[in-house]
């Protein structure tokens, strides 16, 4: 029995309280349950239930059981940083929270792999490994904070993808409850390919609507053996782009390529990490290459060129480590910069073909004047992964819709143009009925079949990722019996 | 069941030229057809699914018959669906580094169209100009360069896929990055044609590296303690080998002309960083070590003939020897135990077995060819040798008598369930690829 004095009339949080231990395992009272009614997205929120707290698998899976035989719909949550709302509790669930789960359990530098709890910060794991050389790839702004188990749910991607991919790419296994409390376990060992279908893959970027990921294996990379960030200032956002797609084609594959518009390098120059970027500028990228030393001179003399044919304004190296360090912590915090220029911002996750920048970006700007609000571009051009964030004043009646509706205007340009709605911030609530820009019918009931396949009663995490026809009938009766 | 006269009826939905009566049918790795269909257009597949559908009629499917010996127990389907006509570039732009593709278009024919513009699909799978981009994506096929470039799941970035009732889904699409609902490309790869008739593939690319060199270390006493550490050492440095491949001396002397264990190193980068790489390897060869040094075109050629070693399910497999092929996925370093075990049953079974495995990927690939009882007896040692140290093994190659006494997968999977759930979702009748993959999906 656990140590826990829940003074509730709520049979399922007594019940609930007895099947995990330690203090403070368990968030009932409302006043607890508020710093959990929305997750990145703010703009939708919903108390839980409850909110437990288990430390260990056995732990999840009683909590799992108990839930599907009781009919309690119920979601696995991270740190809570997911920026599409797939944390926040629509139907009232149960919160299972990961946050305690939260050890390194296994490094194996000869084989290349680490053992991690879901609940593991992901810029630790690099921390970790980083004296012996070794570092994990998928570098989410919000690394310092966010957890892996939270970067399997949404497949979270980063600046470095370009080069080394995103989540999906570097997770070797995966030990996962069912939403029936079954505990499975796929990929033994870092062994890539077990033979069967790729759960891995499907379970990787299923924003915690198949399973509630416990332990995760995932790939470690050697450091390179030498970097070298260049920055670049265009006075002309067509040259900018022209560049990005220059240098792509040019045969180089670089670490990282980020583009920063005008009013994104307002505010990153106004908030905590300014690096004197001019104002007057209409983009700079930020690009990084990466790997043997003998070969990067090359390449950075190769993109240097590029940039001048592209009449380039100002390029500059990084002449050593701490400046590298500033101008990426610029770049990082970007979103939160927004701040500092405007009382509230959206953040939007398109994705297109990369030679359609120029044309999608003079929409998104055409869409910014319509709307009369203000739009940032921060985003990771290599892979054509753009971030809009409209910024507004909620303060003022009728602004947050409007940033609303602008936003999702934003993805229906990346989806007409042969791209998608996001590249990993996820669909959560925000955007699924945008999936209708991106799949029909069909394709829709291909995906939630697989879901009924491992959630068919729907009580883990419904309503998230489909839009509404799609969403579990079973949830909807059993909201419609309460109200 | 027996339909002849739905058979007959295909007529009604396709060209009676696209239509052959046996055809493959004696072939003697199974998989065939009591009828071959040849379609041209992804329409034309989806009317022959539907049609095979409604009449519950089994469809087998193939590209170019290259992974013929590979899972399946049955002699026959109703309908061996045949690719080959089904081919061509849809949409190559250079610029997004990206091409979309007909699935019956074969791997050298991609890739060498891809190569005017300086561009590659990252993939070295075995039998290039046989196998199709289809079939490799299907079985989810790889060669040596997997350490460097990933695999098909690294690259394939959107699919089409005829389901059996004949509907059109996409999944994933054009864009390098893509997290917009559940990630469905995955679910395709590798599932040997059992889910859906893949037809297009959009796949991401990379640039023909500027230079390449192959190291070739021959380690001639077979001393496979100086293996380990020469690799352990390489391995932490910082070099970046796409590469690293431990060949078993039999394999070695078809290649390369030496008979011991050999370990083929491969770089490619611009040239400054490529011959740096190699130097570094020179000065941190172990003493008993022989090294040789192939560039650019020797080195494209070792592996061009490296990709043709395994054995091509195109062909029936000729003479009295029976011919065998795994696929073994250990821990990285466990590579060394696999190739070597390989080795020993060059003796303790009487057989010829070539050997490889990635030292930094985990996984192997043995060749073995011989009398029945001898191939049968060794795949079950390496089977069990392989999973007493967690790892697998799966028969990608045997005649289809042997097939149907062996289980090619292995043993189910505790979530065999999931497996067969999906199955049961996409392909309620069981009429695609029917019994082709684990545990008899």
């Amino acid at each position: 029995m656990g140590k826990n004095k829940v003074k509730t009339s709520d049979i399922h949080i007594l019940n609930l309280a007895k099947l995990i231990f330690g203090p403070q395992a368990i968030l009932y009272k409302k006043e607890d349950l508020l710093a959990y009614d929305c997750d990145g997205f703010t703009i939708e929120r919903h108390l839980p239930r409850a909110v437990v707290f288990p430390t260990n698998t056995e732990e999840v899976s009683k909590i799992v059981k108990y839930c599907a035989e009781n009919h309690l719909p119920f979601l696995a949550r991270g740190a809570g940083t997911g920026l599409s709302g797939g944390a926040i509790p629509l139907n009232n669930e149960i919160i299972i929270s990961l946050v305690r789960m939260k050890r390194l359990l296994e490094v194996d530098l000869e084989n290349r792999f680490a053992v991690v709890e879901p609940g593991f910060v992901n810029l630790k794991l690099t921390n970790s490994i980083s004296d012996k050389g070794y570092y994990y790839a998928p570098d989410p702004s919000s690394q310092y904070a966010c957890t892996i188990g939270g970067n399997v749910a949404e497949n979270a991607g980063g600046a470095h993808c370009l080069k080394y991919g995103v989540t999906t790419n570097h997770i070797l296994g995966l030990e996962v409850v069912l939403p029936n409390g079954d505990i499975i376990e796929i990929g033994r060992n870092g062994i890539p390919d077990s033979p069967g279908y790729d759960l891995l893959g499907l379970l990787t970027g299923s924003e915690g609507t198949l399973g509630i990921v416990t332990k995760i294996t995932v790939r470690i990379l050697k450091n390179p053996e030498a970097k070298q960030t260049v920055l670049a200032y265009f006075d002309n956002i067509e040259d900018g782009s022209q560049a990005v797609s220059d240098i792509i084609s040019s045969g180089i594959v670089p670490a990282a390529l980020e583009m920063m518009d005008k009013t994104a390098i307002e505010g990153v120059e106004a908030a905590a990490f300014p690096v004197g970027h001019p104002k007057d500028i209409e983009a700079v990228l930020l690009i990084e290459v990466d790997g043997i030393a003998a070969g990067i001179d090359d390449q950075i003399e190769l993109i240097l060129a590029v940039c001048r044919r592209r009449n380039v304004r100002e390029v500059k190296v990084a002449r050593d480590e701490a400046e590298r360090g500033r101008w990426w912590a610029n770049r990082k915090t970007g979103f939160g910069a927004m701040g500092a220029i405007s009382p509230d911002y959206l953040v939007q996750d398109g994705v297109i073909p990369r030679s359609k920048l120029p044309e999608v970006l003079a929409r998104i700007h055409k869409i910014s004047e319509e709307s009369g609000l203000r739009i940032a571009n921060i985003f990771h051009a290599g892979d054509g992964n753009l971030h809009p964030l409209v910024l507004f004043d909620s303060r003022i009646p009728g602004e947050t819709e409007k940033a609303i509706q602008a936003g999702s205007a934003c993805l229906k340009v990346c989806a007409d143009v042969g791209g998608s709605i996001t590249g990993e911030h996820g669909v959560g609530i925000e955007k699924k009925e945008e999936m209708r820009f991106v799949f029909n019918e069909e394709e829709i009931k291909a995906q939630t079949d697989i879901r009924n396949v491992f959630n068919p009663d729907c009580l883990l995490n419904a309503g998230k990722l489909f839009p509404t026809p799609g969403r579990c009938a079973e949830v909807k009766r059993e909201l419609a019996s309460k109200s | 069941m027996v339909a002849t006269e739905p058979i007959a009826n295909l007529t009604a939905i396709i060209a009676e030229e696209q239509l052959e009566a046996g055809g493959f049918n004696d072939h003697l790795l199974g998989n065939n057809g009591r009828i071959t269909v040849f379609p041209k257009t992804e329409q034309e597949i989806a009317s022959i699914l539907k049609y095979a559908n409604e009449h519950e009629m089994k469809v087998n499917i193939m590209g170019g018959g290259t992974k013929r010996g590979f899972g399946g127990i049955e002699e026959s389907a109703d309908i061996l669906l045949v690719l080959e006509k089904y081919k061509g570039v849809i949409e190559h732009s250079p610029g997004d580094m990206m091409v979309t593709v007909k699935a019956g278009t074969t791997f050298q024919e991609l890739q060498n169209f891809l190569a005017e513009d300086e561009q590659k699909i990252p993939l070295d799978p075995p039998l290039p100009e046989a196998s199709t981009i289809g079939g490799v994506i299907a079985a989810n096929d790889f060669g040596p360069k997997r350490l460097g470039y990933g695999s098909a799941r690294d690259m394939v970035i959107g699919l089409r896929i005829v389901y059996p009732d004949g509907t059109i889904i996409r999944s994933g699409g054009k864009t390098v990055k893509n997290v917009a609902g559940y990630d469905m490309n995955k679910l395709f790869i590798g599932s040997m044609g059992t889910l859906g008739v893949i037809t297009d593939i959009t796949i991401k690319l990379r640039p023909i590296p500027k230079y390449e060199s192959v190291i070739l270390l021959s380690f001639q006493d077979g001393n496979l303690q100086d293996i380990h550490t020469f690799i352990i050492h390489l391995l932490d440095s910082v070099m970046e080998p796409t590469a690293l491949e431990l060949l078993n001396p039999a394999l070695a002397k078809k290649l390369t002309g030496k008979s011991a264990f050999t370990i083929a190193i491969s770089f490619e980068d611009v040239e400054s960083s490529v011959r740096y790489q190699v130097d570094y390897v020179k000065q941190n060869i172990v003493h008993s070590a022989n090294s040789s040094i192939l560039e650019q075109s020797d080195a494209r050629n070792f592996w061009d003939a490296f990709a043709n070693i395994p054995p091509n399910g195109h062909k029936a497999d000729s003479g009295n020897e029976t011919k065998a092929a795994l696929k073994i996925g250990v821990k990285n370093v466990d590579v060394l135990q696999i190739v070597k075990e390989s080795q020993l049953l060059e003796d303790s079974h009487h057989l010829k077995v070539e050997a490889h495995g990635g030292l930094g990927t985990g996984l192997c690939k043995v060749h073995l060819a011989g009398a029945s009882d001898d191939v049968v007896s060794a795949i079950q040692s390496l089977r069990t040798i392989t999973e007493n140290i967690g790892g697998y093994a799966v028969v990608t190659h045997l005649p289809l008598e042997l097939r149907q006494k062996i289980e090619v997968w292995g043993e189910k999977p505790a979530h065999f369930f999931l497996l067969d759930g999906i199955k049961a979702k996409v392909d309620p009748k069981r009429i695609l690829n029917n019994g082709r993959f684990v545990g008899g999906i």
